[in-house]
């Protein structure tokens, strides 16, 4: 067994153990195997990408289903892009779990949770090591099937279990893109292999803008929005934070839904041919940026405001896709899984401190009770800020610098879209550390920095969300742009004609972006922190404000264009045309079924005499059919 | 081959074991010798060898067969538990020997190369069933089914018996690769063939002898009296090994010796086929009893079988070796549900085998609940079970033939697969939906693994279909 | 030849006594009769050893085991047909029906002037013995497999057991 193959194994025997031995696995056990699992997945995946020898390596594990020439097989493929994206995932992942320990333990469905975790590790890692669309697309619907179960894990509240399924329903509208996408792939190329596809499309002759391209491309970008949050499938991101706060990190902000982009970045040759594709794909991330971002402004909901700002960072990657900027689109989901992660597991440390609140208008002052915590998420907030040298400068810049190239206007939204990150998340920042204290007593009372088992994963990812913007520094900083020349062999096939931006424009670009996330953040400063505001009571904001608030009312907007018609519609159909139509088919094919049985039964008489003589008849029925022509 | 023979002895040592007073032991070797005669057919693979001047032939096809029947074998031997303990009236060391016996003729079954193995291989088999059905004497039931199982096996046999000796009348040989020669040397203008006559008969009649043993309509009425009068463990074996012994004989016969002359059987095989499925589908609606039902529930899936016969693709070996494993284990897990159920709630001093005794199983067994659906669903061929790829690969092989009459067949055969759905899931919603009192029924640890076996294995061939089709 | 339509019409006729005589013993002796003739057939295809074989262990040793039984049993009493008419009339409608195709068939069968191949030793012990042990050995062997399942089935389900109405 190669060591391939035991990267999705482990965390599927920790499922196993886990799931099955819930309620008998005792809790101090469950953690220990879970995280194990989770580290020994990171431990092979860490030995492959230091061996890596740069060709990829395929895994056949075996055949899954043959149908005529189609065949399918369940085998995985590493290359520079699902190593990058196992190491993300197993490494956060790890930490994740490690944290889950601490923040879990009370919680009565300690095993159940790290059962579920590790299924969710499972999918994920079949999802990027899958060597064709169909296990990646086994790994896509497992881990909205995880999603589901875990947004769902208190289960006992309603609200949360509608959160739940909401989640999974605007997911499966997106699935269909994708799935109709993988059997348009089928229908034309005969396959669904990477390789196969990549190779007939790259020695395919295909112009640019082929039509089938097009319809492929869109189709998978559909799946994407929806696994991705992009507008308009975006709301059930915000109420998937019903979840555990490490879900939040490890699902909902750090791997799952960066499933989209990776399905995008290992999909370019095709996306690359598709011009028209690559145009929606930046337009939709880009208003999904500016969009979340708006609503990020005036949340009040710890989790919300992450929430939203990871629809809005999402919205940055795809906008950076759109204009073929695929290792800079990369290089962001890999420094944003470490400070969302950190973002949210920061905010679980003080939702735990806070005995559950997570409303910052009760919060304030926290960083002396702290520290760490404190620290740590000041760090994080820096780095999505994009002020260097922290990670998230780098990556959010390069990203920006290359949409300036394709459109200017683009750029000045996206700029926008920075500016509004800067001040929510400073806004966050300095009302839940900041001013005095606003809680009630009991809360203060009980106010303490978390475990070790929480902390620490804080520690690792605040250094990594501090350092990671140097894998891929750039040239005018005297890097050599590490990150973009190992993932570099990716993209040869696919006619990446980006102009190299020049590097005063570079500095530019940069200055400006500096200048306007600081001038934001200092005035969060000034209003959170020297004017001591306090945000409203719900109900209390007025004009436009209470519009974002209410998050522009888009769900309602749903709720009455999609979801009030079609309702109507089904009472229809159930009334009129189930009842009338089809239960009455229905129901007289059944009666026939069952009137012929009650015939035939009869046949079966129980005497043996009768059984002989059907029996002799059949004989001589076949025999004189078979023998007419010889008779006379 | 070096299967039949460790069979026939551990069969005679079975008897000796009679001696010993602890039933459990008897279990144990039992399957201790079915797995070392499954042991010794998988020691042939990739060998194709004659034996004993040509009277049978051992190759991927018959291992594979042989291996499909012994597992079996192993399972229901597994699920016996020693044949309870009464003292009295349990004969378990002559039961296990029986069915190791009848497992021995079934393999001559699959593996005959001449005709006197078949009918010898058969005879063994059907004697060893006649006697089973009515191992409980003390039950009217089924003294009568072993009757009538006798009377009219008895019948088939000499049916079959002439088939036989016509064809080698026709033809001048008992070999089938002998036959298959001279068939398909003459095959040209069949009407002046001088044989032609003889062999049409001859080929119709051992059909005839061998469609009554997997119980295809209209030869089908011995199954649901016999089926239910024999106790619930033989009437498992029945339906898994005899029924896979005569399908794979059938399709050896068909596939070897007379593949030239389709057009002569292939016809009438289509009519038996269709009314099969109909008569099995329809007539297993109306059933009260579950037992009864699976009885036509097997006639049902000797029609999908048949159809790959029919369709005679590269692919069917593969189809009709997955089918096969994929309704054998399931049915298995059935029977094996229905045994232990209805002991726990006896009815007039018998066990009670109608849809009511399942009422409410899941409140406190959630796990035969959940064998018991598992195997319902792999049986109604929906997705996600052995099932459903069993009928899938099938369904395939029959839309790849090209001639018009498949596409009859397989309206007829997914007409049919629908009306399934329907009797299949009375089980499952009685489990699960009907107010019943059933107590926690213990399972014994080795009864227990089985159903897990069987579960497992429906699942994992549900979901991973070429992990075991690959091999065929 | 003029003999072996002679023993053919005898055969016929004392099989279909078989099937006609009211009284069991009655048919149990046509039956013997019949095991003759047929082994008067075998000896007409050269065949001496099968006809003893089945003159000793159909006709001998088979048949009394029958006629015991029937007379133990004492079946000597009629007992009243119960098949009503219209099962009877179908019954030899199908049968006939059956003979009649039978028939039709085997008329346009030409199976050649008889073969030349039955030698002088064909049906002779040794000659039989060779193909039975040499060629055939296997179903030979495993004939008693058959046999013995057959025994032990009949010893089990034939032995009396505590419990059981004892006559």
């Amino acid at each position: 067994m190669s060591l391939i193959t035991l990267i999705p194994l482990f965390p599927l025997l920790g499922f196993l153990i886990n799931g099955i031995g819930f309620r008998k696995v005792p809790n101090s056990l469950v953690g220990i195997i879970g995280s194990a699992a989770a580290l020994a997945s990171f431990a092979c995946a860490l030995s492959l990408f230091l061996n890596f020898s740069g060709t990829p390596q395929l895994v056949h594990v075996f055949d899954w289903i043959t149908v005529g020439k189609l065949n399918i097989a369940m085998s995985f493929q590493i290359d520079q892009l699902s190593l990058l994206m196992l190491l993300i995932i197993t490494g956060v992942g790890s930490l994740i779990h490690i944290y889950s320990i601490g923040y879990m333990h009370h919680d009565e469905g300690f095993g159940k949770f790290f059962a579920f975790l590790n299924l969710f590790l499972f999918f994920m890692l079949l999802l990027v090591m899958g060597s064709n669309y169909v296990v990646m697309f086994i790994g896509w619907e497992g881990v909205g099937l995880c999603s589901y179960l875990l947004i769902g894990f208190w289960n006992k509240n309603v609200n949360y279990g509608a959160a739940a399924r909401k989640a999974f329903i605007m997911n499966r509208i997106g699935d269909l893109g994708f799935l109709l996408g993988i059997f348009l792939i089928i229908a034309h190329f005969g396959s669904v292999e990477y390789a196969d596809v990549f190779g007939k499309v790259a020695e395919g002759g295909y112009l640019s803008g082929d039509k089938t391209l097009v319809a492929i491309t869109l189709l998978l970008f559909v799946g994407a929005m929806g696994k991705s949050a992009q507008i308009p499938l975006y709301t059930w991101l915000p109420d998937a934070m019903a979840g555990p706060t490490p879900v939040s990190a490890l699902i909902h902000a750090a791997t799952m839904v960066t499933a989209g982009i990776y399905m995008i970045i290992r999909s370019n040759i095709m996306y690359s041919l598709a011009p028209e594709t690559l145009e929606v794909v930046a337009w939709v991330g880009l208003a999904t940026a500016v969009f979340a971002a708006s609503i990020g402004l005036f949340q009040n909901d710890i989790k919300k405001v992450l929430a939203y700002s990871t629809v809005s960072q999402l919205g940055y990657m795809f906008m950076g896709l759109g204009v073929m900027a695929y290792s800079s689109s990369f290089f962001h989901v890999m420094t944003h899984a470490f400070f969302k992660a950190l973002l949210f597991l920061g905010a679980g440390s003080v939702i735990h401190a806070m005995s559950d609140e997570q409303d910052i208008r009760s919060m304030g002052g926290l960083r002396k009770k702290l520290p760490i915590t404190f620290i740590t998420f000041l760090i994080a907030t820096i780095a999505i800020s994009g002020i260097p040298p922290f990670a998230g400068f780098f990556s959010k810049d390069e990203i920006l610098a290359h949409v300036y190239e394709h459109n200017k206007l683009m750029w000045a939204f996206g700029l926008l879209g920075s500016i509004m990150t800067s001040f929510y998340m400073f806004r966050l920042l300095f009302l839940t550390f900041f001013g005095e204290f606003r809680g009630t007593k009991e809360q203060e009372h009980h106010l303490h920095e978390s475990p070790l088992t929480m902390t620490a994963p804080l520690m690792v990812l605040a250094v990594l969300s501090a350092i990671a913007g140097f894998f891929n520094l750039p040239h005018i900083f005297g890097g050599h742009a590490g990150l973009a020349e190992f993932m570099a062999p990716l993209f040869a096939h696919s006619h990446v004609e980006t102009a190299e931006v020049s590097e005063s424009t570079e500095i530019m670009l940069m200055v400006i972006s500096v200048v306007a996330a600081l001038a934001s953040a200092i005035v969060a400063y000034v209003i959170y922190v020297s004017k001591k505001a306090v945000p409203a009571a719900d109900g209390a904001e007025s004009g436009l404000q209470k519009v974002i608030y209410n998050k522009y009312y888009i769900d309602e907007l749903y709720d009455a264009v999609f979801v009030k018609p079609i309702s109507a519609l089904s009472t229809f159909f159930h009334d009129v045309i189930d009842f009338l139509g089809i239960d009455l088919i229905v129901e007289s094919i059944g009666k026939l079924v069952k009137t012929l049985s009650a015939e035939a039964r009869l046949l079966q008489n129980g005497t043996t005499g009768f059984y002989l003589f059907a029996m002799v008849l059949s004989i001589v029925a076949l025999l004189a059919w078979g023998l007419q022509g010889f008779f006379f | 081959m070096n299967a039949i023979i460790a069979l026939s002895l551990s069969g005679i040592a079975s008897l000796f074991l009679g001696f010993s007073t602890n039933r459990k032991n008897l279990l144990i070797t039992t399957l201790l010798f079915v797995l070392v005669a499954l042991g010794l057919n998988l020691a042939d693979w990739n060998h194709e060898y004659f034996w004993f001047n040509n009277m049978l032939k051992t190759d991927n096809l018959s291992i594979n067969f042989s291996s499909v029947i012994l597992l079996s074998t192993a399972l229901v031997v597994a699920i016996s538990r020693s044949f309870g303990d009464d003292e009295e009236h349990t004969h378990p060391a002559e039961y296990y020997a029986i069915m190791l016996f009848a497992a021995a003729g079934a393999l001559m079954m699959v593996t005959y190369e001449n005709m006197i193995m078949l009918f010898v291989g058969l005879e063994i088999l059907s004697v060893s069933m006649y006697i089973l059905t009515g191992s409980d004497k003390r039950n009217l039931r089924s003294n009568e089914a072993a009757l009538k199982y006798f009377l009219m096996g008895a019948f088939a046999t000499g049916i079959l018996l002439f088939g036989v000796a016509l064809v080698y009348g026709a033809t001048g040989s008992f070999n089938i690769h002998g036959i298959g020669e001279v068939v398909s040397r003459t095959k040209k203008g069949m009407e002046l063939f001088e044989g032609g006559v003889i062999l049409y008969a001859g080929i119709i009649l051992i059909f005839i002898g061998l469609l009554f043993k997997v119980s295809a309509a209209p030869f089908h009425f011995w199954t649901p009296d016999v089926y239910e009068g024999a106790p619930t463990i033989f009437t498992t074996f029945m339906s898994t090994v005899v029924k896979t012994a005569g399908v794979a004989a059938m399709y050896r016969l068909l596939s070897i010796s007379f593949p030239a002359v389709y057009g002569l059987w292939g016809n009438p095989l289509v009519w038996i086929t269709c009314l099969t499925l109909i008569v099995g589908n329809i007539t297993a609606v109306y059933q009260q009893s579950f037992k009864r039902m699976l009885a036509y529930s097997s006639i049902s899936h000797a029609g999908y079988l048949l159809i790959t016969i029919l369709a005679k693709t590269p692919n069917t070996n593969g189809s009709i070796l997955f089918y096969s494993l994929a309704y054998s284990i399931a049915t298995i897990s059935a029977f094996a549900v229905l045994m232990i159920v209805s002991e726990n709630k006896p009815k007039d001093g018998k066990p009670d085998e109608s849809f009511e005794a399942l009422n409410g199983l899941s409140v406190n067994n959630p796990f035969l609940a959940f064998v018991l659906t598992v195997s319902m669903l792999s049986l109604a061929g929906i997705p996600l079970t052995a099932g459903f790829f069993g009928k899938f690969f099938i369904f395939t092989d029959a839309f790849s033939n090209v001639s018009p009459l498949f596409k009859n067949i397989l309206v007829v055969a997914i007409l049919m697969s629908a009306v399934g759905v329907y009797y299949y899931f009375k089980p499952i919603i009685a489990v699960y939906m009907k107010k019943g009192e059933i107590a926690e029924i213990q399972l014994p640890l080795i009864y227990k693994i089985t159903l897990i076996i069987t579960t497992a294995l429906t699942i994992i061939l549900g979901i991973a279909p070429d992990l075991v089709k690959n091999m065929f | 030849m003029n003999f072996w339509y002679f023993l053919t019409a005898l055969t016929l006729l004392s099989a279909l006594m078989v099937v006609f005589a009211k009284n069991p013993i009655h048919s149990v002796l046509y039956l013997v009769f019949t095991f003759f003739c047929i082994s008067g057939h075998y000896v007409l295809l050269n065949a001496q050893f099968l006809m003893a074989v089945n003159i000793i262990v159909y006709a001998g040793a088979i048949m009394v085991l029958f006629l015991f039984v029937i007379m133990m049993l004492d079946l000597r009493k009629n007992v009243p047909e119960s098949k009503s008419n219209l099962t009877k009339l179908a019954g030899a409608v199908l049968g006939g029906t059956l003979l009649v195709v039978f028939i039709a068939a085997t008329r346009h069968m030409n199976l050649g002037n008889g073969s030349g191949a039955i030698g002088a030793q064909t049906g002779m012990v040794e000659s039989l013995g060779m193909i039975l042990y040499k060629d055939y050995l296997l179903p030979f062997e495993l004939v008693s497999v058959l046999f013995f399942v057959a025994m032990v089935g009949a010893v089990m389900l034939g032995k009396r057991e505590a419990g059981e109405r004892n006559f």
